[in-house]
């Protein structure tokens, strides 16, 4: 990796945490663990159009590690290595598959996978059915909340500078 | 990178990745309405770490009262039981999640208290009462 690659990833690494932050400050949008608005994925999106998949999962690993470090626990991690795991594996080939255009459909599907993910390892470490009874809220919660989130990488596609890396 | 550029193939992704999700979130609101719509006398069952230790048949409740579910790890969290309905009134954990939910009364969504590690779900029991007999008789 050389320097160039780095300092902009590294730049957008700090973008994704500084909006993570953001929307960490703000009051959750509804009583229910896991719903939130994830407007951090922006980042995730528009690296996964600009650049590799190896880009911006490094991006999204250095993001939750240190978004963990900064204001979670290590419960908090688990849960966002699974959620961010699921979404990225599945906004890869859904990205690619558009062809890099329709940025809202590719969040819509890793707001899903994401929300999946994650209530997939709440079960697992609650080891608790009853906690896949939110799964029918969470699921159109993750669709509608990925599409926010892919139209507003789609428009803030056009304000970031692009960087050749 | 150069991208053949093929709309019709695109074309056909978006709207396979549209019909697909349309397709999940009508199944999960209709799912939500009929579990919401079915309403009838619960049993409140709460977990811990997974397993039951708790069930409370809320139809009977004629009181509210409170209990205190203690973890290992000395976190408490107090839970309301009122008649057909229970929800968590206090606990430890940082988000406080669990109390903003407030008290359920239907099936549909249960409370949890993901760091503690507590689950409350309600249980449709069939009704006894209703089921076995007829509703009226008149002679």
């Amino acid at each position: 990796m050389n320097t160039k690659k780095l300092t902009v990833l590294g730049l957008y690494a700090t973008l994704s945490l500084a909006i993570y932050a953001a929307e960490s400050a703000l009051p959750p949008l509804a009583p229910i663990p896991g719903f939130k608005l994830g407007l951090a994925n922006i980042i995730t999106i528009i690296l996964l159009h600009r650049y590799s998949f190896r880009d911006a999962a490094l991006v999204l690993t250095v993001r939750i590690l240190l978004s963990a470090m900064l204001f979670g626990q290590v419960l908090s991690l688990l849960y966002s290595l699974a959620g961010g795991i699921c979404s990225l594996s599945v906004m890869y080939p859904v990205s690619r598959l558009l062809q890099k255009k329709l940025p809202p459909l590719t969040g819509a599907m890793g707001g899903l996978a994401h929300n999946a993910g994650q209530l997939l390892a709440a079960f697992l470490i609650t080891a608790t059915p009853g906690v896949l009874a939110y799964l029918p809220l969470l699921l159109p919660a993750g669709i509608l909340t990925g599409l926010f989130t892919g139209l507003c990488a789609w428009l803030a596609d056009k304000y970031l500078p692009r960087q050749a890396i | 990178m150069i991208i053949m550029e093929n709309k019709n193939s695109i074309r056909t992704a978006a709207l396979l990745i549209a019909a697909f999700l349309i397709l999940v979130m009508a199944a999960c609101i209709l799912y939500l309405f009929a579990v919401r719509n079915h309403a009838q006398s619960c049993v409140a069952e709460i977990y811990q770490d997974g397993k039951l230790i708790l069930t409370i048949p809320l139809d009977q409740v004629q009181e509210p009262y409170t209990l205190d579910i203690e973890e290992g790890n000395g976190h408490v969290n107090r839970i309301e039981v009122r008649p057909g309905c229970i929800g968590m009134i206090s606990a430890d954990c940082p988000d406080l999640l669990c109390v903003r939910q407030g008290f359920i009364h239907s099936p549909a969504i249960p409370v949890t208290c993901l760091p503690n590690k507590l689950v409350i779900r309600l249980r449709p029991v069939e009704n006894a009462a209703t089921d076995a007999g007829p509703d009226a008789i008149t002679y």
